[in-house]
C-alpha cells in the first residue's frame, strides 16, 4: 500500500518536503497521526494545521467520513490551506 | 443630480473628431447606478442587432460609478463596455489602476467613444477647461502599453492598447497602470478605432452626500480590513496567487487543459514561493486600495516588472503544465505589454497544446516545456504565423480545426482558473453568465468551495441559487465600481480563523448548505444598508442602498445584458459548458463531469424566465427592464 501525503506550504518549509509517501494508512485519521510525528514533538503540526483542511484526492474530508474517511492504495491525502482570495 | 457622480457624459466620434460633454441620465443612474449597468444600458440603446463588433457602429463605453473617486478601499475600477468581438455578445471588463479617479476628477462619469478614426490617434482631456484634443499616435503605434505609458507621463492618468489591441487580437485588453480590462476583447474594439489612448486631467471632487459618515465609517472599515484574514493577510502577503495550493489541494486547479486539476508542481508557482524566493519586491495596490494584491517580481532583462495573479499562474502555468514561476512572470509581463488577457491567451494555448498532442495542429509549442512559448505569445500580439490562429481565440480555432470537446470557452470566453467540477455552482455561472466563463461575475466559487464556510461542491444543494445571488451582487458591485475582492470581507474573521475540521465549523457548513431559503430572504430584503459598500452608496449618493435594492438592481442589469445576448443570436443552447467539463471526471468518485442539466432547469426558474432561457415579460417588468 501506498498513500501520498501532500503538505501545506507552510507545512513544507517546516519539514523541508512537500510530499511524502506512508506505506500504510487505513484511515485519514492514521495520516494525520503519522503526519504529526515527522514535527518534533507535535506543537508544529498542531499550529499549523490549526486552519487546515484535509481533502482525499481532492475531496474535502468532512464531506466523507471526516477523519474516518478509509484510505485505499495509491490516494493522495492532502493538507489543504482552508480558505484563500484569489 | 444625485451625489456622486460629476454629472457629465463625454461624447467622442473618432470620424469627425468632434466632442460633446452631454449631462448624464440620471434616470439610467437611478436603475442602473453606473459603470456596467449604465454601460450596458447605453449600448443597449444606441447599437442595432448584428453590428460587426470590430466595425465603427461598435461604441467603446468608459464608465464610472458613484464609489469612484472616493478613499473608499476597492472603489477605483472603471469598467468598459462594447459587443465583444471574441463573443459575439455583450462585452465588458474592469479594471483597477488609477484611471477611474483620474475619470471623476476629471468631472466625468462615462466616456463613449463613436465612430473609428482613420489614422492612429490619441486623446487628451482636460476636464477643468472641457476640452478634448485629439492628437496623432502615428509615433505610439506599435509599442508595448509599458513605454507607451511611460512617453504619456505620470501627471495624467491613461487607458492606453498595445499591439495585440491595434492589431485587434479578440482577446486584446485596455491597460491602466500596471492593471487590465482584460476579457471579452475590449482592447481589440480599441485598435479597431486606432485609438490608442485616453489621457484624463482634472481637479474636481468627489461631492457626497454625508461626507462626514462616509469618512467615519470608512475608517472603521478599513480597520476591519487590515485583521480580516483574506483582505488583510493573505492578498497582501500572497497576493492573488496565495490561492494556487487551495485549489490545487481541492482538486480543481486546470493542469493540462483542464484534464486534471491537481498539478504536482503547484506550490512552485504559489504566492507563498514567489514571497519565499525574493521573488517579490514592492508591493502595490490600485488608488486608496489598502488590500495591495499587485506586487512586482525580477525578471530577466527587464529587471522589476508586475508579477502574475492568480488566474495568469494558472492558466499560463499549471494548465500549461510548466512549473516554473520565473517563466510564468515573463509570459505574464510579455501579455500586458502586448496588452492582452492572460486567461484566454493561457486557454487558447493549453487548446493549441492539445491539438497539437493530437496531431491536428501545429504551434511548435507543448506541454511541460516553455521552448517556444515567449515567442509565440509575441507572434499572437502580432498576429505572426500560426500566432494569428490563436489570436482568435479557442472557440474559432475549433470551429475551424477540430477540437470542440478539449475547446475551454463558454460563448466564446475561456474559462478560469476555477475548475467547475469542483465547485458545481461555480459551473451553472461559467454557463449562464452573459459575457462567457468568467468568475468575476459573481465568483460562486468562494461561497462553495474555497471560502471559509464551504457547501459540499458535489452535490445539487444551492447550486443553482447560489450563481442567481452572486451574479446579481456582482453586477451591482461591477456598476459602483467596486472590486469584486470585496466579496472576501463577507465572512467575518472568525469564520475563517475556525479549525475547518471542527465539529462547529461542520455544523455551521451544513447548516449554511440547508440555508437556501433563509439566505434567498435576507438578500433579497430591502431595509437597511448591512454591508460596507451598501453603506458608503447610501453616505454618497444620498439614495438607501441595502442588500436587496441592489439584488433588483444586479437582476436588472443582468436581465437587461441577456436580452441583449439574445437579440444578438445567442440562445439557451449557448448556456452550456465545454464537453470535457460536462462529460469528463477530474474526481475518483464521479462517474462523469459536472451536472449542469440538472440544475439550468431550476436556474432559469429562479430568475423568472422560460425554460427557453428567455426572460418572460413579468420579470422585465418587475425588474423595470426596458426592451
Amino acid at each position: 500500500m501506498s498513500i501520498q501525503v501532500e503538505l501545506t506550504y507552510e507545512m513544507s518549509k517546516a519539514l523541508g518536503t512537500r510530499r511524502f509517501d506512508l506505506d500504510h494508512a487505513a484511515t485519514v485519521e492514521e495520516v494525520v497521526a503519522q503526519t504529526a510525528i515527522r514535527f518534533d514533538g507535535g506543537e508544529d503540526f498542531a499550529k499549523l494545521s490549526r486552519v487546515t483542511a484535509i481533502a482525499v484526492n481532492g475531496v474535502l474530508v468532512h464531506y466523507r467520513k471526516g477523519l474516518k474517511t478509509k484510505l485505499v492504495d495509491g490516494d493522495r491525502v492532502g493538507f489543504v490551506k482552508a480558505a484563500a482570495g484569489g | 443630480m444625485i451625489r456622486g457622480y460629476a454629472g457629465r457624459v463625454l461624447e467622442i466620434d473618432l470620424a469627425t473628431r468632434q466632442f460633446s460633454f452631454e449631462p448624464l441620465d440620471e434616470e439610467i443612474a437611478r436603475l442602473y447606478i453606473g459603470g456596467k449597468g449604465y454601460g450596458t444600458r447605453l449600448l443597449y440603446d444606441r447599437t442595432e442587432a448584428g453590428i460587426d463588433p470590430l466595425g465603427p457602429k461598435n461604441p467603446l463605453i468608459f464608465a464610472t460609478g458613484p464609489l469612484n473617486g472616493s478613499v473608499a478601499p476597492q472603489s477605483n475600477r472603471f469598467a468598459v463596455i462594447c459587443k465583444s468581438p471574441l463573443t459575439g455578445g455583450i462585452g465588458n471588463a474592469t479594471c483597477g489602476g488609477n484611471y477611474a479617479y483620474g475619470m471623476k476628477r476629471a468631472g466625468i462619469d462615462i466616456i463613449v467613444v463613436s465612430n473609428q478614426s482613420e489614422r492612429p490617434v490619441r486623446i487628451e482631456v482636460n476636464g477643468d477647461r472641457g476640452e478634448v484634443e485629439f492628437i496623432d499616435a502615428s509615433d505610439l503605434w506599435g509599442k508595448g502599453t509599458y513605454e507607451t505609458q511611460e512617453i504619456l507621463g505620470k501627471k495624467k492618468a491613461h487607458a492606453v492598447i498595445g499591439p495585440a489591441g491595434e492589431n485587434q487580437v479578440l482577446y486584446a485588453g485596455i491597460v491602466s497602470n500596471e492593471r487590465i480590462a482584460g476579457r471579452t476583447g475590449v482592447g481589440a474594439v480599441m485598435g479597431s478605432k486606432r485609438l490608442k489612448a485616453i489621457s484624463l486631467t482634472g481637479s474636481r471632487k468627489l461631492e457626497m452626500d454625508d461626507p462626514a459618515a462616509f469618512k467615519k465609517y470608512t475608517k472603521e472599515i478599513r480597520v476591519m480590513f487590515k485583521a480580516h484574514p483574506v483582505l488583510g493577510s493573505s492578498l497582501k502577503r500572497f497576493g492573488t496567487a496565495g490561492i494556487v495550493n487551495t485549489t490545487n489541494g481541492r482538486g480543481m486547479l486546470p493542469t493540462r487543459n483542464f484534464q486534471k486539476g491537481h498539478f504536482d508542481d503547484a506550490m512552485m508557482i504559489s504566492g507563498e514561493f514567489m514571497e519565499d524566493n525574493e521573488l517579490v519586491g514592492v508591493k502595490s495596490s490600485c488608488i486608496h486600495c489598502p488590500v495591495t494584491c499587485g506586487r512586482d517580481v525580477e525578471i530577466e532583462g527587464k529587471g522589476r516588472v508586475k508579477g502574475p495573479e492568480y488566474e495568469t499562474v494558472a492558466l499560463l502555468g499549471s494548465n500549461l503544465e510548466i512549473g516554473d514561476i520565473k517563466k510564468v512572470s515573463e509570459w505574464n509581463f510579455l501579455a500586458d505589454d502586448l496588452g492582452m488577457d492572460t486567461i484566454s491567451l493561457g486557454a487558447t494555448l493549453s487548446f493549441a497544446m492539445e491539438l497539437q498532442e493530437r496531431g491536428m495542429f501545429d504551434a511548435g509549442v507543448k506541454f511541460g516545456d516553455p521552448a517556444g512559448i515567449s515567442e509565440l505569445i509575441r507572434d499572437i500580439g502580432h498576429r505572426r504565423g500560426v500566432g494569428d490562429e490563436l489570436a482568435n481565440g479557442s472557440k474559432r480555432m475549433s470551429e475551424k480545426i477540430g477540437g470542440h470537446d478539449f475547446a475551454m470557452h463558454v460563448k466564446g470566453l475561456e474559462l478560469s482558473a476555477y475548475d467547475p467540477r469542483g465547485s458545481f455552482a461555480q459551473g451553472v455561472e461559467y454557463a449562464t453568465t452573459n459575457r462567457g466563463g468568467c468568475h468575476v461575475q459573481g465568483a460562486s466559487m468562494y461561497l462553495e468551495s474555497v471560502g471559509p464556510l464551504t457547501i459540499n461542491p458535489q452535490n445539487l444543494k444551492l447550486k443553482a441559487d447560489i450563481p442567481v445571488l452572486m451574479q446579481n451582487m456582482a453586477c451591482a458591485i461591477n456598476s459602483m465600481v467596486l472590486c469584486i475582492f470585496t466579496t472576501y470581507g463577507m465572512f467575518p474573521a472568525a469564520v475563517h480563523n475556525m479549525d475547518p475540521e471542527s465539529l462547529t465549523h461542520r455544523m455551521m457548513s451544513k447548516a449554511f448548505e440547508n440555508s437556501g431559503p433563509v439566505m434567498r430572504t435576507a438578500m433579497t430584503m430591502k431595509g437597511k444598508p448591512m454591508l460596507w459598500f451598501e453603506k458608503w452608496l447610501t453616505y454618497i449618493t444620498g439614495e438607501t442602498f441595502s442588500s436587496g435594492h441592489l439584488q433588483e438592481i444586479g437582476g436588472r442589469i443582468f436581465n437587461l445584458e441577456r436580452m441583449y445576448n439574445l437579440r444578438e443570436g445567442l440562445t439557451a443552447a449557448d448556456d452550456t459548458l465545454p464537453p470535457r467539463i460536462l462529460n469528463e471526471s477530474i474526481y475518483e468518485n464521479m462517474d462523469s463531469g459536472h451536472p449542469l442539466a440538472d440544475l439550468l432547469p431550476r436556474y432559469y426558474k429562479l430568475r423568472g424566465w422560460s425554460a427557453d432561457g428567455i426572460p418572460n415579460s413579468d420579470t422585465l417588468d418587475r425588474l423595470q427592464v426596458r426592451v
